[in-house]
């Protein structure tokens, strides 16, 4: 390996290196220079004066302190943590249509069921799809749906990718099955890239799920950078839903965004729990007429985390849908910015856009900061958008308390059924239920002993107000009478 | 030994105004009282105080349950200890399913209160007593049909989207589930319906005998003549100006509250 790209620090000669390192097209290493010097002339975004003063940290982290690019190990085993998370992924091996799993700077598995490949489906590491599939990756890599000068971040991105993963889903073909990609860090001082381009051809559909994780220990923080491109032809559907559980050492910038064809959607789920730092943004250009989108956001932060979400429903074409619904709660120091824009632009008739974002702060010392945003130009339009900041209201814990309820527990329910309107939405039952999990750990008091924790878990299901566990269905016989499921 | 509720010479105010001004009652196991008196009064104010509300301040007084002081227990404690209070107004917790909450509440009451000084303990409480889904399922049935509530109220958040009446309702239901020793009823029939009001009436008398002792807040002498009370005490201005027995409500009835209106006292209207 070049000298440039072997030592910390991004560089010019870090770019060359690592573009020669791939044996990339000339194209491909123009597209890098180009974004280098993007990134060079751009200052980080620092928000706004007032704000919370999270995109400022994110500005002085010590970007050149890091190593732009990590070499896969020789023999290509996953350490066992890895393994592990591959093993409890949210969708298990007999569940999933394709896997792709990235190591840092390297994709290192990419599955893909027979019968899908035979029907054109084409899902590969972005390196092959650059060698393969130029037309199509030269056309959508960060042109339209993240353009690499988005902001510094995206510039960074588009300089040093690695790894990567490409899907292309031909025309009129469902896949009912998720394709599962997991995305791992588990080096110190390291950037890694995650770019996910999806193209799903005209009136076709597909599931895909994907968790970034991390395992490795220490101070010394890491960078997670990705970007996800979704493109919907005519008619076509995607479900996008991912779960975000770094590490408290890893820092990390998402975009993700959607560009629409006439009668496409997207729907995005987005949990984010982990993480030190996370500046995430999502956006759908809904473009073709009659196209739709719909976000549901869950995160959880605690100790001293710090999330900004951005998210934008820009409706262009006529007669698109967009709806958002965001839910999140703050403990400890945390902080969190929400900021939602909805965006009618001009000659966007019939255009239906909503949003909703709700943050309960668990603490006296947290901060949550929401701005809905709403800008319209065109006049048929119906929209709206809200957003509250709250605590765990006294009335209802004094009600749940009156009815026997310790008040850690009470309030732990108050939250669980906060979360709940967004959880019903999400129709990943493992992920339903690994966020119900997480909220519950989070939850418990200090002085509750890890047997209670685990107790607790075990008794969500019946809990929360949940179908499955414990539900009270008639019986088909005309004797009106409740029954409950067998455990 | 039947169990005994005490109020002595209560004192209680809300963000610094004085509500309660001196409340002495006995409600004992077995015994029915009906609570009656203008709004605003304070009758809701002693119930909320009685159950442990933090957001009232005790200024002077006593409360007495079991032969504990409770002014200083939590809710949770005075609700495990046998102390019930259906509310006027039921606050609704979205995301709740009315049958879990139920059955984490039964648990917790049928636990009893904790031995002081292990409800917070640094190291581990005691492992939760469990009731079996199809028990509580069975009681759940019972005590359903006994109020004739919908089954599908059931699968909804608490209180949440319920009317007014169905609220009222289920807050019998919990109170029939959780069978305490001293039940408090605040304005419970308010908002029924007249068959509501003859199914609750009927499912509290059902209740009564000498483990339920009962405080009936209401304005109506209607309810009185289905859960006919052995006493019957006017609250004014934060006190307790009259008792008697069940010709008091009658007369009140007939007279109204102004002849009872102690000397000094102000019009107090709070809606
Ligand atoms: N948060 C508050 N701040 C100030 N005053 C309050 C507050 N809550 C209640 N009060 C006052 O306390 C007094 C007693 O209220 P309470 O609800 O106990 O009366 P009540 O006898 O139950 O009346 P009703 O028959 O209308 O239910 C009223 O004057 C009311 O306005
Ligand atoms: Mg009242």
């Amino acid at each position: 390996m070049t000298e440039a790209l072997a030592t910390t620090g991004f560089s010019r000669e870090a770019v060359i290196a690592l573009s020669r390192r791939k044996g990339e097209p000339e194209w491909m290493l123009q597209k890098r220079l180009e974004a280098w010097e993007i990134y060079e002339q751009t200052p980080a975004p620092l928000g706004r004066r007032g704000d919370l003063g999270t995109l400022q940290r994110l500005a002085r982290f010590h970007f050149q302190e890091l190593r732009p690019y990590l070499p896969a190990d020789g023999d290509g085993a996953l350490p066992a943590s890895i393994e592990e998370g591959l093993r409890d992924a949210l969708v298990g091996a007999a569940e999933r249509s394709g896997l792709v799993l990235q190591r840092n700077s390297s994709v290192v598995r990419v599955e893909l069921s027979e019968e899908l490949k035979s029907r054109g489906v084409i899902l590969t590491d972005l390196d092959t799809a650059v060698r393969e599939h130029g037309d199509l990756v030269q056309r959508y890599f960060m042109t339209q749906a993240v353009p690499l000068a988005t902001d510094k971040y995206t510039a960074l991105h588009a300089a040093f990718w690695s790894g990567g993963i490409f899907l292309y889903i031909p025309s009129g073909v469902e896949i009912e099955e998720p394709i599962l990609a997991q995305i791992w860090l588990d080096a110190p001082a390291a950037a890694a890239f995650a770019h996910t381009l999806i193209i799903a051809d005209e009136l076709s559909s597909a599931r895909y799920v994907e968790e970034y994780a991390s395992a490795f220990e220490g101070e010394q923080p890491s960078l997670l950078s990705a970007v996800v491109e979704v493109f919907t032809k005519n008619g076509a559907r995607i479900e996008y839903t991912s779960l975000q559980d770094l590490g408290r050492n890893v820092w990390s910038v998402m975009h993700k965004n959607s560009i629409h064809e006439a009668d496409s959607s997207v729907s995005w789920v987005m949990a984010d729990l982990g993480s030190r730092l996370t500046f995430s943004n999502i956006g759908s250009n809904l473009i073709g007429n009659g196209s739709a989108t719909e976000l549901v956001g869950v995160f959880f932060s605690d100790q001293d985390q710090r999330f900004v979400i951005k998210s934008l429903s820009n409706h262009v074409g006529l007669s698109t849908n967009a709806e958002t619904l965001v839910h999140g709660a703050l403990a400890d120091e945390s902080r969190v910015e929400f900021d939602g824009m909805i965006r009618v632009q001009p000659g966007a008739q019939q255009t239906a856009s909503f949003l909703s974002e709700h943050n309960l702060l668990l603490s006296k010392h947290c901060r949550a900061e929401a701005i809905p945003g709403l800008e319209i130009g065109a006049n048929e339009v119906s929209a709206s958008h809200g957003a509250t900041t709250g605590q765990v209201d006294e009335e209802q814990l004094f009600y749940l308390m009156a009815r026997g309820l310790p008040k850690d527990e009470a309030e732990r329910i108050i939250v669980q059924g906060f979360f709940e309107p967004v959880l019903q939405r999400i129709t990943l039952d493992s992920l339903r239920s690994r966020l119900r999990r997480n909220i519950v750990r989070r939850m418990r008091g200090g002085h509750e002993s890890e047997a209670d924790w685990i107790e607790a878990q075990e008794r969500w299901e019946i809990e929360g107000v949940d179908e499955g566990a414990v539900s009270f269905d008639r019986p088909s016989s005309e004797e009106e009478e409740i029954r409950l499921l067998p455990e | 030994m039947a169990s005994e509720l005490v109020i002595k010479n209560l004192h209680a105010s809300i963000e610094g105004k004085p509500i309660l001004r001196g409340v002495d009652l006995v409600v004992r196991q077995g015994e029915v009282h009906a609570l009656m008196g203008p709004n605003g009064s304070g009758k809701s104010t002693l119930a909320n105080v009685i159950m442990g509300n933090p957001k009232y301040e005790v200024t002077d007084g006593e409360i007495w349950f079991k032969g504990e002081n409770i002014l200083e227990y939590s809710p949770d404690r005075r609700a495990r200890m046998g102390l019930f209070l259906a509310f006027q107004y039921p606050m609704a917790i979205p995301g709740v399913s009315v049958a879990n909450f139920l059955r984490r509440a039964l648990e917790a009451v049928r636990e009893g209160p904790r031995p002081i000084g292990e409800e917070n303990p640094s190291g581990r409480p005691a492992p939760r007593k469990t009731i079996p889904p199809s028990e509580f399922r069975n009681l759940l049935r019972e005590k359903m049909k006994l109020l004739k509530v919908d089954n599908s109220f059931i699968n909804r958040s608490i209180n949440d989207g319920f009317s007014g009446g169905e609220k009222k309702r289920a807050e019998i239901l919990q109170m029939a589930l959780l069978e305490p020793e001293i039940a408090m009823m605040d304005e419970t029939d308010s908002g029924l319906d007249i068959d509501a009001l003859k199914i609750v009436s009927d499912s509290v008398n059902a209740l009564r005998g000498p483990k339920l002792g009962l405080l009936v807040i209401t304005h109506y002498q209607r309810i009185l003549n289905y859960i006919v009370p052995d006493f019957v005490h006017v609250m004014f201005d934060g006190r307790i100006v009259r008792s008697g027995g069940k010709e008091l409500a009658l007369e009140l009835e007939e007279r109204g509250y102004e002849w009872l209106r102690p000397e000094g006292s102000e019009v107090a209207v709070n809606d």
